[in-house]
C-alpha cells in the first residue's frame, strides 16, 4: 500500500543548508479528464520555513512538487525565526517556481490557475507567495486560488489515495495545529475538536528540548520513542470534558517537565528514551482515542491523518490497528506529504477552483486564518 | 523603452509606468500599511486605465531597499513573480538614491531620510552635478553624484556629517516628521523640508533612475535578487551580540605570544612573524598590540608602530571560525582609539590585493587606497595594497 516507493524523490543541498527536494507522482496519467479538460494548477507554500512550488494535474496528480527547506538555517536558534524564514522565501521563490515548472515538464501557458497559501501561517512568510502568486496571476492573466493551509495537509490524502472521496474524519496535527475536523464534502469543513492550548507538535518541540533533543522535535521524540519503554512514566491524559473532542496538550508537557525537574532535584539519572516513549504514547492515545470515538458519533467509515505529526510512527500504527479493529479504512499521507509541501496546496486549489472559488488582486495574507470559514475566506472584493 | 516600477519600501505604496520621457500612468497612496492588499489592484488599475500591454514592458523597477522588511519583501516578490511571468529583466535602485531622485535639478545637498525605528534612520547623503554634452549648449543636464552611501545610522550621526558638508541641506523622506525637532537642535547649515507634493518615495522617480540603470546595463537576473536590509534579523543579532560578548579585547601580554604567533601562522603560513619578531615588536614603547580572547583562547590579533605621528598596523590576525562577525572591526576601531591616544594622527598599512574581505574592512574604516607596492608577498606572488586613513579625511 505505501506509496513511497513509486514516487521519484530527489535531494540536494544549495550553498545554504537549504534542502531543496522534489518528488512527483504523476507520471502514470490515469486521473486524465474523460472530457480532456484537465485542469492544472501551480500551487505555491510559504507559510512558514519551507518555500515550495508545485503542478498538480486535477487535483491528484503530482506532476512536480518542489520543496526548499530552511531547517538548517533555524536549527542554532531552536525554532523557526520568521525574518530569517521569510528573507529565504523570497531568495527561493522564483527558483523553486522555476524549478516545479521545469519538472512538470510545463510553461506558465500550460496553467490553468494559480494557487496559494494565504493562512494561517507566519505572516512576514506568507506575504512572499501570495505577493509572487498575485504577480504571476496578473502578468499570466490566470486566476488566483487562495488556500488555507490546513485544508491543504487534509488534501494531501487526496494525491496519496485516488480514490478517496469525502466525507471522512481527519485528525491534522502540526506544530501550529491539533484539529479533528469532519470533512462533509470537497471544501466544506467541520471542526469538531481542537486543541485548547498547546498544538500536539509544538509538545513535542518543547518536550524535546527539556530532554535535550534538539530541534525540530517530532522526529527526534518518535525516534528516541522507539529505542524506550512507553510504559515507564504514567503521564497524564489530558479530558478537556466528557463530551468534548478538544485537546489540551500543555498539562501534559507541564507533567513532563515537572517529572524532569523531580528527577534532578532527587540527583536520578533520566532515561530519555522512556520519558520520549512515554510521553509520546500520552499524545496518542488522547489523539487516537478522540479521533476514533468522533468517527463514531458522525458515522465516518473513513479517517484520515494530516500535518507534520501525521508521520509520527506511533500514531499511525496505532490508527492503522484501531482502524482494523473497527472495520474502518485508513489513510496517511506519505511523510514527504505531510509535512509542508505546495502539492497539496495545488490539491485543495482545485477543489476550490473548480467550485469558482477565485480570489481578487487584493488577497491579503491572513495570519490566523480560521478553518473552513468561508467569510473571512477572500473579505477583499473581487476585483475580477 | 517602457518600465513598470513599484515601491513599497515605506509608508507610500506607489506604481508607476513611463515610457521614454512620458510617464504614462502615477498611482501612489499614503494611507494606512496594506501594501499587500494595495499594490496588485493599483496595477490593475492602470493597466486597464492605460490598456498596458504586459508584454511590450522591457524591464521591472523596484525598490531594492533598505525600507520596512516586510514592505520590502512585498514589492520583492512582487516584482520577482512580474519578472518570471513576463520573462523581463530586474532593475533594483538602492530606495533612498530614488527617494532623493525625487529633487533632480536641485544644486543643494539632498538628504532623504527613512524612520529606521531604534533611534536611527535609513539615509544618504547625494547631489546634482550639472553636465553639458559640450561647450557651445546650454542645456545642462544633471547626474545624481552620491556623496554618502545610504546606510542606517543616528540623527546625530547623520547631522554631524550633513554639518561637516556645511551647505543647505534639501531633507525629504517618513523621517523627517519623526525627528524634525531633533534635527532643527542639531543642524547648524540651513535646511529645506520638501513640501508633500515630492516628499516621500515616488515610483516615476523610481521608474526615471531604473531607465538610466537599464540604460548602463545595470539590470540584473530577478531569480536570484534579494531586497538589501541594511540590517540583520533581530535573531540574528542577538545571536551575533551573545557571540561577541564572549569575546574580550585587551593589551597583549607576553604570555600570549605564543599563541598569538600561532595565529598568525595558521592565517599567513610562511609569511607569519616569528615568536621572536612578535615579541620583540610588542613590546616596543612605540607600539600598541591588542589580542582578543575567547573562552582563554586567543582568536584575534593586531598592532600599531607610532612612526612620528603616523601608524603602521601590522599582524591583523582573526582566527578562521571567528571571521564574519565583527570581531576584526571592534579590533581595529579599538587599536585606532589606543594608537591615536598614543599619539598617531594618521594610519597606514599594507594588505594583498587579492584579499577583499580585508580590504572592504579597511575601507569600511575610513582607509583609503593610495598605491600598490608591486609583488610584495611571496606564496603565491602578490601585489600590496597601500591603505592610509589621514586625519580629517574621513
Amino acid at each position: 500500500m505505501d506509496k513511497t516507493n513509486k514516487e521519484k524523490i530527489e535531494r540536494r543541498t544549495d550553498e545554504d543548508g537549504v534542502i531543496f527536494m522534489s518528488i512527483k507522482n504523476g507520471e502514470e496519467d490515469t486521473e486524465r479528464k474523460e472530457d480532456g479538460k484537465d485542469i492544472t494548477i501551480l500551487a505555491i507554500e510559504s507559510s512558514c520555513d519551507e518555500t515550495a512550488a508545485a503542478i498538480v494535474r486535477n487535483g491528484r496528480e503530482v506532476l512536480s512538487n518542489i520543496i526548499s527547506s530552511q531547517i538548517a538555517l533555524h536549527t542554532i536558534y531552536g525554532g523557526v525565526v520568521p525574518e530569517i524564514a521569510s528573507r529565504k522565501h523570497v531568495e527561493k521563490i522564483n527558483g523553486c517556481v522555476r524549478a516545479a515548472l521545469a519538472e512538470a515538464g510545463c510553461t506558465l501557458e500550460d496553467i490553468d490557475a494559480i494557487a496559494v497559501t494565504y493562512g494561517p501561517g507566519l505572516v512576514g512568510a506568507l506575504l512572499v507567495g501570495v505577493s509572487e502568486a498575485k504577480a504571476l496571476s496578473f502578468a499570466t492573466g490566470k486566476p488566483l486560488v487562495g488556500v488555507h493551509h490546513i485544508e491543504g495537509h487534509i488534501c494531501a490524502n487526496y494525491i496519496e489515495y485516488k480514490e478517496l472521496e469525502p466525507p471522512f474524519m481527519c485528525l491534522v496535527a502540526s506544530g501550529g495545529h491539533s484539529h479533528l475536523v469532519h470533512v462533509k464534502d470537497y471544501g466544506v469543513y467541520d471542526i469538531i475538536g481542537q486543541t485548547r492550548d498547546d498544538a500536539a507538535g509544538e509538545a513535542f518541540d518543547k518536550v524535546a528540548r527539556a530532554i535535550g533533543l534538539g530541534y525540530p522535535g517530532g522526529p527526534k521524540v518518535d525516534k528516541a520513542a522507539r529505542e524506550g519503554n512507553p510504559d515507564a512514566i504514567n503521564f497524564p491524559r489530558a479530558k478537556t470534558s466528557e463530551k468534548s473532542y478538544d485537546f489540551s496538550f500543555s498539562g501534559l508537557k507541564s507533567a513532563v517537565l515537572n517529572y524532569l525537574n523531580q528527577a534532578e532535584m532527587k540527583g536520578e539519572e533520566v532515561n530519555k528514551n522512556d520519558v520520549a516513549a512515554s510521553f509520546q504514547k500520552a499524545v496518542v492515545d488522547v489523539l487516537s482515542e478522540h479521533t476514533m470515538q468522533a468517527a463514531k458519533e458522525y458515522g465516518c467509515d473513513k479517517i484520515a491523518i494530516a500535518g507534520g505529526v501525521a508521520s509520527n510512527t506511533a500514531l499511525r500504527e496505532r490508527l492503522e490497528m484501531e482502524c482494523a479493529k473497527n472495520g474502518m479504512t485508513f489513510y496517511r499521507p506519505a511523510p514527504v506529504l505531510c509535512t509542508d509541501n505546495a502539492a497539496m496546496i495545488g490539491a485543495a486549489g482545485y477543489y476550490e477552483f473548480i467550485k469558482g472559488n477565485v480570489a481578487g488582486m487584493d488577497l491579503n495574507a491572513v495570519p490566523n486564518l480560521p478553518l473552513g470559514d468561508r467569510e473571512r475566506r477572500y473579505h477583499g472584493r473581487s476585483s475580477k | 523603452m517602457k518600465i513598470l516600477a513599484l515601491d513599497t519600501s515605506g509608508l507610500v505604496c506607489t506604481v508607476a509606468v513611463t515610457e521614454d520621457d512620458r510617464l504614462l500612468a502615477e498611482f501612489s497612496i499614503q494611507h494606512k500599511i496594506t501594501h499587500s492588499e494595495l499594490l496588485l489592484p493599483m496595477m490593475e488599475q492602470i493597466k486597464d486605465r492605460i490598456s498596458l500591454d504586459m508584454g511590450s514592458i522591457d524591464a521591472i523597477a523596484v525598490s531594492a531597499g533598505p525600507g520596512s522588511f516586510t514592505g520590502l519583501r512585498i514589492g520583492a516578490a512582487t516584482a520577482k513573480g512580474l519578472c518570471l511571468a513576463l520573462n523581463k529583466p530586474l532593475v533594483a535602485v538602492p530606495t533612498l538614491d530614488a527617494l532623493a531622485y525625487n529633487m533632480y535639478g536641485n544644486d543643494n545637498i539632498v538628504c532623504p531620510m527613512m524612520d529606521a525605528r531604534r533611534s536611527q534612520v535609513y539615509t544618504g547623503i547625494y547631489t546634482f552635478v550639472p553636465e553639458k554634452e559640450n561647450e557651445n549648449q546650454h542645456e545642462l543636464k544633471y547626474r545624481m553624484k552620491t556623496i554618502m552611501p545610504q546606510a542606517a545610522l543616528s540623527v546625530e550621526a547623520i547631522a554631524e556629517k550633513l554639518n561637516e558638508i556645511g551647505k543647505t541641506v534639501i531633507l525629504l523622506g517618513d523621517g523627517i516628521p519623526v525627528y524634525r525637532d531633533k534635527l532643527d537642535e542639531l543642524l547648524k547649515v540651513n535646511y529645506v523640508i520638501v513640501p508633500a507634493l515630492s516628499n516621500r518615495q515616488r515610483a516615476a522617480s523610481l521608474a526615471v533612475l531604473a531607465g538610466i540603470y537599464f540604460r548602463e546595463g545595470k539590470s540584473q537576473d530577478a531569480d536570484s535578487f534579494s531586497p538589501e536590509y541594511l540590517r540583520a534579523s533581530q535573531a540574528e543579532r542577538e545571536a551575533k551580540e551573545k557571540k561577541r560578548a564572549q569575546v574580550k579585547i585587551r593589551a597583549i601580554s607576553a604570555e600570549d605570544i605564543t599563541e598569538a604567533a600561532a595565529l598568525e601562522k595558521e592565517n599567513l603560513g610562511s609569511e607569519a612573524w616569528t615568536e621572536k619578531q612578535l615579541l620583540e615588536m610588542s613590546t616596543r614603547d612605540d607600539s600598541v598590540y591588542l589580542v582578543a580572547e575567547k573562552s582563554g583562547r586567543i582568536v584575534g590579533l593586531c598592532g600599531v608602530q607610532n612612526v612620528s605621528g603616523e601608524g603602521e598596523i601590522f599582524n591583523v590576525s582573526v582566527a578562521r571560525d571567528c571571521r564574519k562577525n565583527g570581531l576584526a572591526f571592534e579590533m581595529l576601531t579599538e587599536l585606532l582609539k589606543k594608537g591615536e591616544e598614543a599619539g598617531c594622527h594618521s594610519y597606514t598599512l599594507e594588505v594583498r590585493e587579492g584579499n577583499t574581505p580585508a580590504r572592504k574592512l579597511y575601507e569600511k574604516l575610513g582607509f583609503v587606497n593610495e598605491g600598490v607596492r608591486p609583488g610584495l608577498y611571496d606564496n603565491p606572488k602578490e601585489d600590496a595594497v597601500i591603505y592610509w586613513k589621514r586625519k580629517g579625511t574621513e
